[in-house]
């Protein structure tokens, strides 16, 4: 990567040298990846939760789709579409604004504002302002305060969707009276997150409730209850897999879904953790093999990963209001009460209450997305979690592929069967819901480019 | 010579001649003593600190006379390369006779090192523990008899004594008392994959991480550990070795330091052969990552004390930079779930007391935060008659370094989560290194120590560990030898010989005990007693010379000297020479009575056998309002229960009102002729909502019947919720009838009766403490007027905004004939509310600035006026505050969401520091974790390099000057602050009673205390052992005359008359009630 920016400056500079006219600045979706890429890569970094990566994929990419569906007609303005979202301001008459370009800064301006490690963000940023500039100083210039433009109105509008709020509530309550009371799990024994997230304000639900699952089985530890079934199935299930060994398909399959940003692992003074990308970003990750795959253009390209970010961010709003309604003990922690007190999930429980599994639930949705866009049976190998030494995993559809990652957090032994199967069908109605309800394309016209 | 060869060597030449000093120890170099032992470390990828915990923590070093030419000599174990044994050749100069003694060892890793005389022959022997069975570790530890030729033979198999397992120390003592000396073998674990198991692990026994008891039997070892009651799990993390007769009952005890989620053990010596684990009995709470250890009597009172110690950093940048205590939930975890006790990351002091427990004081006396610690080793190296304190410290890499912890990235820590290499040596570069200076303290009278560090040596960055001392060059002060990483061992040569005077003990007691292990010293001086125990293992991994020094000022005159020989009999020394070397042997010696040195104070309390029927135990409910306001430095839901008494049923007797907790009723006892008894108040307890805060019993309708106030509160409710509205029931015809009283939705602390217009009923006070979710807000109070038995605002009194209220007090305070009333508060100075014809002009002076907690009025000086005993915080905590410096805390809403966030500081050097990190402050204000993306750019910054000039400017800014309890002494109508003595600074002071408790018709006032409603960063204020203050300013501890408050929250004391004798009633939170009658009666 980086050595592919290094020839594109080079030959930008060699072009500049030369005096030759300014150019017209081609935006590739390449470039629109390598953004997503970098926001995903300092989120490793930074560690953020699940729920707040969702938001953090989202409100740039938002950025980036109602600049460019102000200018592709083919596209329909998120406006009156998600909640509480004004037109964004439009360019003033005869600036030389580069749509793409202007949304790609957008993204990148959004994101530096949400990640921690800002200057991870604005190093990537400048070589590309730098690059831009040579090629043709007057469109970027008009081309990046637009954006920035743009950038500070979708920040506005973000401001007010109860984040800062929610940092300022309550933890949660730890009550170890209470039998079937989620309580904080090994090793880390680290407090249950965003307890409040279902009071960010949602997308394209009416409500983080508007999706509530049936309730899990009624919390019973008696030996033939319905719960005690499932407690004990990932029990069996776990020694099953685990005896089999780790090369086989479970084992492979829990690890490759693991998603979790921070496994901690604890070597007696010495602490640190495993990190991976959230099951957000994974799916973010699909986004851009299926636009790679089909060939889709920038605009489309913005359009997948839009769309597809939306999914999620809905999904952990409607997934974290049930699991602080049902606030559901993990199986690590009854199995070492009840069943065999050495017993240790295949993958690290993380901390939140179990029901219903976020993975699930975000899988179920973005694969939904995700399908209206690509269509169904839009076969992939899904190499999203390479850089994290786990294996290339091919699917024949999205749906496909959400079931393989809402069975494998029963392989991973950190959640129950009711968790993943009414998880993965909360997300599937609610990935139609929010299909069905945006517009996000016209019907009419197709989504193609206009040229300049 | 080549050329290569030639640079060592002018290294060489530039260590021999650069001595480096200070006031008090020289530290001469390798090159001018010969000490050229180095602790090399060589870390290589199969080795490394990811692969072994303890990679760190550095060899072990001995000290004594081998070779009997009366120079102690030094013997040192390192971890890779092979141990050396040094003769004093005398002048400071040593020899390495390693290869003659044959004393190098066999083992791959070697730990502790300590003498002993094991043969019973009359030489110091040596023993090396060593680490086997990991990482490829062989050998077993070694025994080196000395051969009295000048060479040693390894026997250990011989004698039992050739245990192969994780050894950190070990530590020769006669624990069954039958003259020959035993053995305590210290264990570590390596098992941390998990962070931590259930606390019963340590009852299952394990071969190589379980602690060893080997009873001597005629030269044999055998292992009775199991019989004699020693724990021995997979869990016990021994670093930390300390022998002492703790109880003084003539047999020694052990505190075992563990590091990590383990507890410490103590262990008492039941005098049968068996030990009774009793630390949950003795101790408050303990360090958590439990480091070296060292037992002294610090405050000359002739009981033990004990500093343990942990890794808590003094200075900023790796304070707040390194992972630090856990959060309050997972600590309640650790402690209910998993069954450990509360330990908290910092030194701890121990100080005796009468009652053979221990109150910890490492925050007041100034040792709490010596960085990552290995040895402590008391002494008097200044020859002044107080010991010393010398620390140890340093760690090549700091692995709880946040950064490190946090940012590590996958490609530096391999995907294989085996237990091999899981980091490289990029990722091993990553952590900061912890190399911090030693510390040296200088003892004081009574419980403070100063740090010396910079003046009385030369600071050093060394990676310093096990330390023992001895008196080198036979000059009379004690000098100190130290064990370092990668560097050439350090010798600190004390030059303290000519400022004060000294007497070396030579206690050649028996041949079985040549060297006197487990003799008692008292010295008897015209300032006072010394005590000293002769246990040569102390510090960490060590043994220091096997005598006991005493230092004496220069005006100190010895009296005599009473040795107590290890069978528990004495003989006295009269008037001995100072600045000798005394050998002494048992001459006649006598029994040794205990009791002849215990505390023989009149016991002034007796606890009742049944507390006369008030069977009563407070409990608190689970809230925790840290979880809602993450930024409050203390708790508002634990301030009960709230107390009245009174008469609850018309009888004439005195009865008794506990108030409840949120949603646990509250409970009435009344008083029949033989006892106390349970009295339903259904029209009272019907509503158990309220959380009670304060209660009153009396007549205010005047039907000569008591009516009964509570006041509510707690920190759970907010806003305007019913359950914060105090509550007023009305007695009359055998009913309790609820009435109204002026709407208030403050937490209420203090309900205070008063006639102030002179109406003949009673008018109120109520004093609030706090608005829930508002702290750092001060709450109004208000003065109700009783008319005709219903309470009125009246306007007589202005309590907007007065502050946050914790008592307040009724009194003639300007002796003009009517009350006045003194108001007292946290982030406020006491408040002097003086009647003038029934309307109240309140003053106060900003220099008093307390976090108070309760007042009283009581002739403090003997000078016939009254003054004004006031509660305060105490000076043991990590508060810290003064007149030129006060603690403050910033209310703003910095990150402007609206809801202001509390940022309490401290000040440090030059300037203010938040009390808390980043993960604290950024979970509520997240654009700090934007602001300073690693804990680096963090740690270290001020309040204002954090937050801004311009936003701290716009807060509003509370303070504290004084943490100290004491009394406004009168002086004519002014009011200065006179604090009370350390004793009385250890904790909290909420409540202060004033009676005649020793019927000498005089007023003592008797103050306890103690405050748990803190976060694990400040621990559990639980030192306070409560105090009777006399007139004369003479102070007695409560457990030296029967009260057993230690440890315990007290939060009311009351006399209660039943069958016409007065009793004392304590009443604690969250703990069941003690009754004491008084002696006196």
């Amino acid at each position: 990567m980086k050595l592919k920016f290094g020839i594109l400056l080079l030959s930008v500079l060699a072009l500049a040298s030369c005096g030759t006219p300014d150019q017209p600045i081609v935006i590739t979706p390449e470039e629109y990846h390598a953004s997503v890429d970098q926001v995903t890569d300092i989120m490793v970094h930074d560690i953020f939760s699940p729920p707040v990566a969702s938001r953090v994929y989202v409100y740039p990419n938002i950025a980036a789709y109602e600049i460019m569906a102000l200018h592709n007609p083919g596209y329909r303005s998120l406006q009156g579409q998600v909640s509480e979202l004004g037109a964004i301001p439009e360019p003033k008459a005869g600036v030389p604004v580069n749509y793409r370009l202007a949304a790609l800064v957008a993204h990148m301006d959004l994101s530096r504002q949400l990640i921690f490690s800002e200057e991870m963000m604005t190093r990537f940023r400048d070589s590309l302002y730098t690059a831009w500039s040579e090629t043709n100083r007057k469109e970027f210039e008009a081309s990046r305060d637009y954006g920035l433009e743009v950038a500070g109105f979708i920040a506005g509008w973000m401001d007010k969707d109860n984040y800062k709020q929610t940092r300022t509530m309550s933890k949660f309550t730890v009550d170890t009276e209470e039998p079937s009371r989620w309580q904080p799990t090994p090793p880390a024994y680290m407090e249950g997150i965003e307890p409040h997230w279902s009071k960010i304000r949602p997308f394209v639900i009416d409500s983080a409730a508007q999706f509530k699952p049936t309730p899990p089985p009624p919390f019973s530890m008696e030996e033939g209850s319905d719960f005690y079934n499932e407690v004990k199935e990932v029990y069996d299930v776990s020694l099953e897999i685990t005896e089999k060994g780790d090369a086989s398909e479970e084992v492979a399959i829990a690890q490759f879904w693991d998603c979790n940003p921070y496994v901690s692992v604890t070597r007696g003074h010495l602490m640190f953790a495993t990190k991976k990308i959230s099951p957000g970003a994974h799916w973010i990750g699909i986004a851009k093999i299926a636009s790679r795959k089909s060939g889709a253009d920038f605009d489309k390209t913005v359009y997948a990963y839009t769309k597809t970010s939306l999914a999620i961010a809905d999904g952990f709003i409607s997934c974290w209001d049930e699991k602080y309604r049902s606030n559901l003990i993990r199986p690590e922690t009854l199995i070492n009460q009840y069943i065999d007190e050495n017993w240790k999930p295949v993958l690290q429980t993380p901390p939140f209450p179990e029901y219903t599994s976020g993975h699930s639930v975000v899988s179920g949705a973005a694969a939904v997305a995700l399908t209206s866009i690509f269509g169904d049976n839009f076969a992939f190998d899904d190499d999203t979690e390479l850089p994290y030494g786990l294996p290339v995993r091919s699917f024949n559809s999205f749906r496909e592929a959400a079931d393989e990652a809402a069975i494998s957090r029963m392989y991973g032994g950190i959640h129950y069967r009711a968790a993943v199967e009414i998880g993965v069908s909360q997300g599937r109605s609610l990935g139609a819901f929010l299909v069905d309800h945006l517009q996000m394309t016209q019907e009419t016209a197709m989504a193609e480019p206009q040229s300049e | 010579m080549s050329r290569r060869a030639l640079i060592p060597v002018l290294v060489l030449g530039l260590l021999a001649g650069c001595s480096r000093g200070g006031e008090v120890f020289d530290q001469p170099g390798p090159g001018a003593t010969g000490l050229d032992f180095t602790n090399q470390l060589q870390e290589s990828d199969r080795l490394n600190i990811l692969d072994y915990l303890y990679f760190y923590n550095g060899g072990g070093v001995a000290v004594g006379d081998v070779n009997q030419d009366g120079l102690p000599d030094i013997y040192f174990s390192g971890n890779q390369v092979g141990n050396k044994l040094y003769l004093n050749r005398g002048g400071m100069q040593f020899e390495d006779v390693t290869e003659t003694a044959g004393v190098a060892g066999q083992s791959t890793w070697n730990t502790g090192a300590v003498m002993a005389d094991v043969n019973a022959d009359g030489l110091l022997d040596i023993y090396v523990c060593a680490v086997v069975g990991i990482n490829g570790f062989t050998g077993h530890n070694e025994l080196f008899i000395n051969n009295g030729d000048g060479t040693f033979t390894e026997r250990a198999a011989e004698f039992g004594l050739d245990l192969d397992t994780y050894s950190s120390n070990a530590a020769f003592l006669d624990y069954d008392g039958d003259g020959d000396l035993d053995m305590y073998l210290l264990n570590h674990a390596v098992h941390t994959q998990d962070s931590y198991g259930k606390a019963s692990l340590r009852y299952e026994r394990n071969y190589e991480t379980g602690d060893r008891l080997m009873r001597n039997d005629g030269g044999r070892f055998t292992d009775v550990s199991e019989a004699a009651g020693i724990y021995g799990g997979i869990n016990g993390y021994g670093l930390g070795l300390a022998v002492s007769d703790f109880n003084q009952d003539g047999y020694p005890d052990l505190y075992i330091g563990n590091d990590f989620h383990e507890d410490d053990y103590f262990y008492l010596n039941n005098g049968d052969g068996t030990f009774t684990e009793s630390l949950r009995d003795y101790f408050g709470h303990t360090s958590r990552f439990s480091m070296g250890s060292d037992v002294a009597d610090i405050n000359n009172d002739g009981r033990p004390d004990m500093i343990s110690l942990d890794m808590l950093p003094e200075d900023e940048v790796p304070l707040k930079s390194s992972e630090g205590d856990d959060n309050v939930q997972t600590q309640r975890m650790r402690t209910e779930e998993f069954g450990y006790y509360y330990q908290f990351t910092r030194n701890m002091l121990y100080v005796g007391q009468p009652d053979g427990r221990f109150s910890e004081t490492a925050l007041m006396s100034g040792v709490a935060a010596t960085d990552w610690s290995w040895s402590a080793l008391f002494g008097d190296w200044n020859l002044d008659g107080h010991q010393d304190l010398f620390v140890s410290n340093g760690i090549p890499k700091r692995p709880n370094d946040l950064d490190f912890v946090r940012y590590i990235s996958n490609d530096q820590i391999s995907s294989t989560m085996d237990n091999t290499r899981l980091v490289d040596q990029e990722a091993l570069e990553m952590m900061p290194s912890g190399n911090v200076h030693n510390y040296v303290f200088e003892g004081r009278e009574g419980l403070g120590f100063e740090d010396r560090s910079n003046q009385w040596m030369q600071p050093d960055t060394l990676l310093s560990g096990a330390t023992a001392w001895a008196d080198f060059d036979a000059d009379g002060d004690l000098d100190l030898v130290v064990n370092n990483l990668n560097h050439p061992a350090s010798l600190l040569v004390n030059k303290s010989e000519k400022k004060g005077n000294y007497l070396k003990l030579r206690l050649q007691f028996s041949p079985k005990n040549r060297f006197g292990v487990g003799s008692k010293v008292f010295a008897y001086t015209n300032a006072g007693m010394l005590y000293r125990e002769l246990f040569p293992v102390r510090g960490f991994q060590a043994s220091s010379e096997p005598m006991v020094h005493l230092g004496f000022s220069p005006g100190q005159q010895v009296d005599s000297i009473r040795v107590v020989w290890p069978d528990n009999t004495y003989q006295t020394l009269v008037a001995p020479d100072l600045n000798q070397d005394l050998v002494l042997t048992p001459d006649g010696p006598k029994p040794f009575d205990y009791n002849s040195i215990k505390t023989r104070s009149k016991s002034l309390f007796v606890r009742t056998q049944d507390n006369l029927g008030l069977q009563f135990t407070h409990r608190e409910d689970r809230y925790t309002d840290f979880n809602r306001e993450k930024l409050l430095p203390y708790s508002f839901a634990d301030r009960g229960p709230a107390f009245a008494v009174g008469d609850l049923d018309g009888d004439g007797k005195q009865d008794v009102f506990f108030g409840g907790s949120k949603r646990i009723p509250s409970q009435g006892f009344i008083q029949q002729d033989t006892t106390f008894i349970p009295y339903p108040l259904p029209e009272i307890t019907a509503d158990s909502l309220p959380e009670n805060t304060a209660a009153l019993l009396a007549d205010f309708d005047r039907d000569g019947q008591d009516d009964l106030l509570i006041g509510n509160g707690g920190s759970d409710f907010f806003g305007t919720s019913k359950p914060l509205l105090n509550q007023y029931f009305k007695y009359t015809g055998g009913q309790w009838m609820e009435e109204g009283l002026p709407e208030s939705y403050s937490n209420t602390a203090v309900l205070a009766p008063y006639d102030f217009d002179g109406d003949g009923d009673l008018d109120l006070f109520v004093g609030n403490l706090s608005l829930t979710g508002q702290f750092g807000s001060a709450p109004d109070s208000y003065l109700l007027e009783n008319q005709n038995g219903t309470f009125i605002l009246s306007g007589a009194l202005d309590g907007k905004g007065l502050g946050m209220v914790t008592d307040a007090l009724w009194t003639d305070f300007d002796a003009d004939g009517d009350g006045d009333l003194i108001v007292v508060g946290e982030w406020m100075a006491p408040v002097f509310f003086t009647n003038r014809d029934g309307r109240f002009e309140g003053t106060s002076n900003p220099a008093q600035t307390g976090l108070w907690q309760s007042v009283a009025a009581m002739d403090m000086d003997g000078d016939g006026d009254t003054d004004i005993a006031l509660g305060n915080w105490g000076a043991n905590s990590k508060f810290r505050a003064s007149e030129e410096r006060p603690l403050r805390l910033y209310l703003s809403d910095f990150d402007k969401d609206a809801s202001p966030d509390p940022v309490i500081a401290t000040a440090k050097g030059d300037g203010y520091y938040p009390l808390v990190g980043l993960d604290e402050l950024g979970s509520q204000m997240v654009f700090l974790r934007r602001k300073f993306p690693k804990y680096r750019d963090f740690a270290g910054r001020t309040m204002e390099e954090i937050f801004g000039k311009e936003a701290l400017e716009a807060s509003r800014v509370s303070e504290v000057r004084e943490l100290r309890s004491g009394y406004l002494r009168n002086n004519g109508g002014i009011f200065d602050f006179v604090p009370f003595s350390e004793a009385l600074q250890v904790a909290p002071i909420l409540e202060l009673l004033p009676y005649d408790f020793d019927g000498d018709g005089t007023e003592e006032l008797l103050a306890a205390g103690n405050y748990f409603g803190l976060k694990p960063y400040q621990g559990r204020l639980d030192g306070f052992p409560g105090a009777l203050i006399k007139p004369d300013g003479h102070v007695l501890p409560a457990n030296e005359l029967g009260l057993e408050l230690l440890h315990k929250s007290v939060r009311h004391l009351k006399i209660i008359t039943f069958k016409n004798k007065p009793y004392l009633l304590a009443v604690f939170n969250n703990a069941p009630v003690e009754v004491y009658a008084l002696t006196s009666k």
